[in-house]
Formats: C-alpha cells, structure tokens, sequence
C-alpha cells in the first residue's frame, strides 16, 4: 500500500442509546482510536436529516457515519 | 409624494417572470400611477447607459430576475444594486438558480460541446467555440464570459429580497407592489409574496396514510383528482416547497414541483425530499427499498429543479 499523508475528517453522528453510549464505553475503558472520527451526538439516528449529511460533507468531511 | 422608480431585468431568465408581471392585466397602470418605470429590457427601451448615468441609490426598487449564467448578468446585477435603494430577486432563477441552475449538473466544456458540437442542427467541423474576445478588421468584438457554474443572485450582490415562483403568481406580484409602494417594508432578507407554510399545508386534498410502492409520472395513470398527489405515488415536492402560488399545479391534477423552494430554517430542498420519500416508502426489505425508490425517473433533476444552484448540492463537480 501507499503511504500518504493523507488523514480524513470523519464526521460521527452517533444515537445517544447505543453507538453514543459504545463511544462513551470505548473512553472509559480507555481504547485508543485514532482521532479521525468527530463524534456528533444525536438522540436518535432517526433525528439525522439528509442534510446534515450533505452540510458535514460539503464543509468539508471526507466521510459521513451514522450509528444507531 | 414623488413616484416610485422601478427597474426590472432578467439575467438569465426566460421572460417568463416579465410576462408574469403583465399578467397583473389593467393593474398595470395602477402601477405606472404610483410608480415610474426607469429601466426594463422586454416592455422599455432604455439602454445599458442610461442606468450608468443615474445617480447611486436612484432608482427605489429593482427587481431582478434570472440566474447569474455569465459575465453580462453579473455585471448588470453590480450596477443595479449600486443604483438601486431596494434589490429584490424575483422568481426562482435569481432566488436559487432556477431552470438554468439545472446545468449546474454539466460542466462548462459538455455543455459547449452539446450545443456547438453534437445537437442536431449543428454543423461544426472546425470546432468554433465562442471566444470572449475576437479581432476584426473594425476592431475587437466582444462577448460576456460563460462561467463555470450558474449562481444566484444573492450570489453576486447583496439582495434585500426574495421573491420565489416560477414564475411568482401576478396576485403576489401586485400584492408586493401595494406593499412596497406602501413603504412599509418587511424585515431585509425577507421571503416576500408567499406564505411560510408548506404546499401541503394549504393543499385541499384528502390525505390518508402514505405507504407507496411504486412511483409513477403524471403520464403513467389516471391522476384521482381528490387524493394526496403523493399517496398515488406521484414525486409531488408538496411536503418540502413554500407556499404562496394558490396551489396551480396541483389544483390542476399535476404533482408540485417545487419552485417556491424550501421554507425558512431549510436549506437543501432536496435533502429534505429525501428525508420526507424515505419515510413513505413501503418496502420490507433493502432490497424493496431500492427498487421502489429506483423507479423515480432523474431524482436530482426532480428534488433540485428550481434550486441546484442555492442548495448544498451546488453543481456536479
């Protein structure tokens, strides 16, 4: 593989109940992960809006995850 | 008091939205009795140099239309607002793109190479492209630069209204027209000669549960002139457009498209399309998902038709 500098902003939004609460567990259990992931709580995966997705993407992310 | 100096233009624009303020009929001399018409390419002859010659902030309301598509729009929209005390950006092409927005979808060398090369009537084997300079004996000719990308107008200038509709209906023009020349104005940056509300919000028909399995164009089936547009499975933009048109389209048995844009607080009409189909589609599997939503004919083309340019979307890269 090439090696590049290259390092993407990935933008979480993540259910406040499952993936949120996963995060949280990750850092109190104190997981290293790189710091890629911007995590962006939300009270239900369902409260994601398409634009949101289009807003993180065209401000500049190179990745949109939504976990719920 | 003096009369009211009122400008029009249309950048790029097809004269619909100069045809929609005629249709205001015989009220348009109770305009010419409160108001001066100092500059409008379809219905006055003034020139270009007329407007350079009137002073800054002469002329009291302008109203603008058409998307900014090239050279010649951008630098007329600079003179008016310099010229103008209120810019307003009438109908849906100076608002958010508009019509000619769509080429957004192109790049500027494939829409080149579609009109001056492979259309039809075109012959072209030199492959003459138009140039924004050309040297003649007489001198050198020139023509407007064909940007990149089409913008709006808020784009280029700063614009104290807007005005949506494709074109705005002649009831809000004229009721625009009382306001302003009321002079009691709303709040700049202001949505003006429409409601907040959405389409569906003021549409007539009986709703019920929204469950669809398959969608159709207008063509396709006999349209039942009482039911919600969208439960026949019709690609109605109803739930994401403002309202403020009377309900034309669909009062006519034709699904909304969308050209009042977005409500306040929206700001990708067709990301919240999206949202609002994926909510009624009714598939018990990914699989069923995906075939019911791969049945609507151009999406981008559909959730985006009045509005490419002002969305997140912006253009195709």
């Amino acid at each position: 593989m090439v090696k590049t500098d290259f390092e993407p902003k990935i933008i979480g939004f993540l259910c406040n109940w499952c993936a949120y609460g996963g995060a949280d567990l990750a850092g109190v259990s104190r997981l290293q992960y790189p710091p890629n992931a911007r995590i962006i709580r939300v009270m239900c995966s369902g409260r994601v809006d398409p634009q949101f997705v289009f807003k993180a993407l065209s401000d500049g992310a190179d990745g949109v995850l939504v976990a719920g | 008091m003096s009369k009211l100096k009122l400008a029009s233009y249309w950048a790029a624009a097809c004269g619909g939205c100069d045809v929609a303020i005629l249709d205001i009929n015989e009220k348009i001399v109770d305009v010419a009795n409160v108001a001066d018409i100092v500059f409008w390419p379809i219905a006055v002859d003034f020139k270009y140099s007329d407007v350079e010659a009137y002073a800054d902030g002469y002329i009291d309301v302008c109203l603008f239309h058409g998307a900014i598509r090239n050279s010649e729009g951008e630098h007329i929209a600079k003179l008016l607002r310099q010229k103008s005390k209120v810019m307003v950006a009438f109908g849906s092409c100076a608002v958010a793109g508009g019509i000619p927005g769509l080429a957004n979808f192109k790049r500027r060398e494939d829409i080149f190479e579609r009109v001056y090369i492979e259309s039809n009537s075109t012959q072209n084997p030199e492959r003459v492209f138009p140039q924004t300079k050309f040297a003649v004996p007489e001198g050198e000719l020139e023509l407007p630069e064909f940007y990149k990308d089409v913008k709006c107008l808020a784009d280029v200038v700063d614009v104290d209204y807007f005005m949506p509709g494709c074109p705005p209906t002649a009831d809000q023009i004229w009721a625009v027209v009382q306001v302003i020349a009321s002079g009691a104005l709303p709040p700049k940056g202001a949505f003006v000669g429409c409601s907040n509300k959405t389409m569906c919000d003021e549409c007539k028909r009986v709703k019920t549960e929204k469950k669809v399995k398959k969608f159709y164009r207008p063509y396709e089936i006999m349209i039942d002139s009482e039911k919600c547009l969208l439960e026949q499975g019709l690609t109605c933009m109803g739930p994401v457009t403002r309202a403020g048109c009377g309900n034309q389209c669909t009062s006519a048995n034709l699904p909304c498209r969308g050209c009042y844009g977005p409500v306040d607080g929206v700001i990708d009409q067709g990301a919240k399309y999206i949202s609002a189909l994926a909510s009624i589609v009714d598939a018990d599997t990914p699989e069923e998902a995906d075939r019911i939503i791969s049945q609507i004919v151009d999406p981008a083309g559909t959730f985006y038709r009045y509005g490419l340019p002002g969305s997140l979307l912006r253009r195709a890269k």
